[in-house]
Formats: C-alpha cells, structure tokens, sequence
C-alpha cells in the first residue's frame, strides 16, 4: 500500500494501524447473500466502468434545470423547480433510497461529474491538511446548512436554493481541483456526512465476496488502483478515493458507493451485499480509512448532531416552537431573528446532547461498574442514536415527500408551459399527495423503527462491553432514546405552521 | 434549453399594469379556515374596474403543497370578493388573477402574514 497516498485521507493514528497487521474483523460472507451486482441488468448496469457518470448526467442536467429556474422562475416556491425539487422530492428519495439500499445518491452525485471533467484539466497536487483530516469541518459545515435553512427560509426561497446547489457546485470543483483523492465527500460535504450515517441503517454495503480472495491478492487495486503496466505510476482506474481498504472496509460510513473498487478489482471479487442494517453501529473493530469509532469523537459528535439536528430541523414547522421564539424574542428584548435562532442551535444541538449524553454516560459508566473514561462512554455509545435519528430524519422528510408527492407534475407542465412547450400539458393543480393523516402512520411507523433500531444497538454495544452489567449499562442509553422519541412523536402531533411567521 | 428558460420565463399579461389593487382581508387577525378576501381594483383616474374575472389563488411558503383558489364576485363596482379556505396557520400568498371585461390579463400579489390556528 502506498503510504503517501494513503496518509492523506488518514490521522496519524489511522495510518499507524494500517501498518500493523490488522485484527480479522471479517466474517466469511455468506454466499447466499444477496448481490445487487448479481442481479440482472441492473447489476450488470452498475457494473459498468460509466454507470456512475451515465447516472450522474441526467442529475446534473436537472440540478443546472433547478439553478436556473430558481434564479429566473416564479419566486414562489411551490411554483419553483428548485425548492420543489430540492426539498420535497430530492430529501424524501434520498432518505428512501437509504433506507430501502444505500448511499446511492452519492453514487449519482452531479457535484462529482463536474469535479471528474476538471481534474482532466488541473491534477490536485495537494494533500488535504492534517488538521483537517476529521470530520469537525463537515460538522461545522452540516450545522451552518441546518441555521442558514431557517435563517434564510430556504424551503421558501427558489432563490436561495438555486445558490445552495451553485455553492455545493463550487465547493467540490474548488476543493477537489487543489486537494487529491475525495477530500470534498469524506472531508467537507455536509450532504455526504448525512448520508454517511443514515446509511448505517441501509440494508446494502459494498464489501468483499470472499475474503480468501483478497489474501491472496498481491497488487490491492481497489485501493491503490489499477495501474498501466508499462507506467506503474500512471493509474487507469482510480482505487477508493475514501481510503476504505476493502478487505478492513467494515459497514457503510465514508462509502460513497462510488464503486471505484468494484472496477478496480481485478478478481470481480467485489459486491453490493446485503447485510443487517446497523449491525456495523454494535461492534467496535478497526475500520480501514476509519480507525476505532469510540476513538473518532468527531464521528461521534456528527452522530449526536445528526440525531439532535433531526429534532432541531422539524422543530421550526409547529406552532408551540414559534411561541416559544416569539418568548425568547421579548425576553432578549430583539425584533429580529439571529439571536433568537442562535439560542436554539445552542440549546438543542449543543446544551441539550451534552446534558443528556453526559448523564446517560454517568449513569450507564456508574450502574455498570464500566472501567471507560466518561467521554470514551459517551463517544460509544452516541452511535445507538444513529438509528432514531434516521427515523425522525424518514418521518419529516417522508412527510413532504409523501403529501407533496404529485406536485412535481405540475411544477413541471408549468415550467414548460412559461417556455410554451405545453409537451406535458397545462398544470393539473387538484392532487398534491398522500393525504396527511395517511401519511401521519408512516410517520409512526419511520420513528418506531428508528427507536427499535437504537434500542438493540445500545443493548449489543452494552452486551459486547467488558461490564459486570451489561443490562445496567444499557438502561440509561435505551431512556435516552426513549425521550429523543417521545420529543420527536410529539412534534408530529403538533399543529403544523408555516415558518418564519415568528419574525413576520 | 438554460437560454430558453431565461428567456421564456416572463409572462406576457402585464397589459393592465396601471390598475391598483387594495384588498382587505376579514376575519381578523386572520385565522385557518374560511377568510373572506375583498380586493378593489381602480385604474389610474381612480376609476373601479368592473365586470372583471377575479380569481384568487392562495400558496403557502412550503414547496409541495397545493394552492387553493377561490373565484371572486363583484359586489359593488370595482369591488370584488371571494371565500377561501385558509387550511394551515402561517403566511400566505395570495394572488389575484384579473382578466378584464376587454379581455386584458393582471395579475396581482400580496400577503397575508400570520394566519392563526384557532
């Protein structure tokens, strides 16, 4: 393996492990697995060397659709492609297609299409900084697109949405121009931190057939990549990018499914395997490209935003939260809603995960006589919320998607219908969706899951640890996830109001 | 296809620009349920426009919802009223749909900011 490749994309403490022979976490695939690869046409299709840039184009063609219709359109956003795309139907497809398969929007990522065309032009020369090599950016980034979203209102905003995706644009061309490998997804993107962890609970991964192939493996192309034989230096097909070495690639974080391995192998001895959703969340063995998750605390720390924030981003449509702005408002004595707004992102995302977590932690690390340190407990164990806070991310955004569902039709007649290409006909405005009270059992249904799916990582994760009680440690962790899942069903039967009426 | 839509995406029904519109909006505050919207339109010398189709169309701020439309009558001279069913609490965008008694076209927004549940 080369290590000046590979230490770009990995701490310190990563590219130590990867020097040393690495535990066998794997287990002999079973080969009656189900392989997406294996099916036919569509394995065969995503088999291909081009299936990720044939499906890149059709999105990068409707995400140049979306910018400019955003910018030249009706300034209404259920008359906009941009914000009727962008957060009804893309965020709902996005969450389905994870829960049903996996990250296979990053897949289809247009960002990349645009970021693969200028590396023809400019090679990346540099290596990410090593300061740099966490997710604490992504983080910071995934938090500003959650406070700019109610800043600027913009599910309300075509405007505003065609410059969010002109930015995501901009963002990966800039930073994958200057920088090598996938700096932009693993390192920066807030989109593909989302879909990093809510695909932790996909029933798909992208992983090794038989591991008895990779030992006897001599050249490890799906990491190195496959090299011309009459220039060693030259690569001919690009190795993982996100430094997942396949055969220590353990479960779907970091994976952008980009499937660069699976056409770099030179055995065809990569899949698309089925595997138990969030089984990769209850054990703790060393991850390739990843390191132990107790010791990634930033990984840690996106959970807990990924789950807190989920609650945060549904917070803003009922009507009780916008009293309650309207409280803080008076009580800080501003007309206006920065502060009101910054209290919030520091109450629920920072304040609240800290208490909570810290005192399940406490609790759990005391009842269960655990020999961890109290921060090495929390950062464990954070990774059992992974699963609620999906399901509370499904329920909202599942909702939008489900009620708003036939919308896209007459968004669409409409914009060509301005064009006066009436090719789909006049706008047909009499079905938006699935009515509200349907939807309203899906919705249950998403938060159930979610809290089953928390409930029985943080029972494995305690039943795996080395404590005298493994129930004990369990307990605080499972009320934890409880509260999160009561706040989150409450939520849903509150009174539904538009935003930004606070600050009207 | 870009060039088109840059280009496509002005209306063409701006013939009646001189006219003003004022509406009053009646419960209020303004609640969810059934609103009584009145609008007068007036032209420049100040007078009414009548015989006029006046349709109004109500979105809320959330892409993926549907508008809801409620067609006017004329009550008085240049005054025009309509009921709508304001079905969630919120801001609204209202807009006025006017198709003169000569066949011009107007079209008209405004909002209506802090529907209440009840």
């Amino acid at each position: 393996m080369e290590c000046a490749d590979l230490s770009a994309l990995c701490s310190r403490a990563e590219r130590a492990c990867v020097h040393q022979v690495l535990p066998s976490n794997r287990t002999s695939k079973d080969h009656s697995s189900f392989d997406l690869l294996r099916v036919p046409v569509l394995g065969r299709f995503l088999s291909l060397r081009h299936a990720r840039t044939l499906l890149q184009i059709p999105l990068f063609i409707l995400s140049v659709t979306m910018i400019l219709h955003g910018l030249f359109g009706p300034q209404l956003a259920p008359k906009n492609l941009a914000t009727t795309y962008t957060w009804v139907h893309f965020r709902g497809a996005l969450v389905f297609v994870l829960l049903f398969a996996g990250n296979f929007f990053c897949l289809a990522c247009p960002f990349m299409l645009v970021r693969n065309l200028a590396r023809k032009f400019f090679r990346p020369v540099r290596n990410w900084p090593r300061r740099l090599r966490n997710k604490w950016l992504s983080i910071g980034l995934f938090v500003t697109m959650l406070f700019v979203y109610e800043w600027f209102d913009l599910w309300a905003s075509p405007w505003w949405t065609a410059w969010l995706i002109v930015t995501y644009f901009a963002g990966a061309l800039v930073i994958d121009s200057v920088f090598k490998h996938a700096t932009f997804c693993k390192f920066v993107c807030p989109i593909g931190q989302f879909n990093f962890v809510a695909s932790t609970a996909s029933p798909l991964e992208v992983t090794v057939r038989d591991h008895d192939v990779c030992d006897r493996c001599q050249t490890k192309d799906c990491i190195r990549g496959v090299r011309s034989p009459a220039a060693p230096l030259v690569v001919i097909q690009r190795g993982c990018e996100l430094a997942l070495f396949q055969p220590h690639k353990v479960g779907n974080i970091d994976c952008t499914f980009c499937l660069d391995c699976v056409q770099a192998c030179p055995y065809d001895n990569v899949g698309i395997l089925s595997r138990l959703p969030t089984a990769e969340l209850t054990h703790d063995p060393l991850r390739s490209g990843l390191g132990f998750l107790s010791k990634r605390k930033d990984l840690a720390a996106l959970t807990i935003v990924f789950s807190f924030g989920a609650l945060l981003n549904a917070f803003g449509m009922v009507s009780p939260v916008y009293a309650f702005e309207r409280w803080l408002a008076s009580l800080f004595r501003v007309n206006y809603e920065l502060p009101v707004l910054a209290f919030i992102f520091g109450l629920f995302l920072v304040c609240e995960p800290v208490v909570l977590i810290g005192l399940a932690a406490w609790l759990s690390r005391t009842w269960a006589g655990s020999d961890r340190s109290l921060l090495s407990m929390a950062a464990r164990y954070s990774y059992s919320l992974a699963p609620i806070g999906f399901g509370i991310w499904l329920a909202h955004y599942g909702f939008h998607f489900l009620t708003g569902l036939y919308t896209l039709l007459p968004v669409t007649q409409a914009a060509l219908a301005d064009l006066g290409w009436a090719l789909l006909g006049q706008p047909h405005w009499s079905v938006a969706g699935l009515t509200p009270s349907v939807v309203k059992l899906f919705e249950i249904g998403f938060i159930t899951l979610g809290l089953m799916g928390s409930l029985l990582v943080s029972y494995a994760i305690a039943a795996t640890e080395e404590v005298k009680h493994p129930v004990r440690a369990f307990i605080p962790w499972a009320v934890l996830s409880l509260i999160v899942t009561g706040a989150a069903l409450w939520l849903m039967f509150q009174p539904m109001e538009m935003r930004g009426v606070a600050f009207a | 296809m870009g060039l088109a839509l840059l280009l496509g995406c002005r209306r063409q029904n701006e013939s009646l620009s001189y006219l003003t519109i004022t509406y009053e909006v009646s419960p209020q505050p303004p609640r969810v349920g059934q609103t009584s919207i009145t609008v007068d339109l007036t032209d420049v010398s100040g007078k009414p426009l009548t015989g006029a189709e006046v349709t109004l169309e109500g979105n809320m701020s959330h892409a993926g919802m549907l508008p809801v439309t409620a067609a006017a009558t004329e009550v008085s001279p240049g005054r025009y009223q309509a009921i709508m069913e304001l079905s969630m609490a919120g801001d609204w965008n209202i807009t006025a749909h006017v198709k003169s008694a000569n066949g011009l076209n107007l079209e008209r927004q405004f909002d209506i900011k802090g529907v209440a549940n009840h």
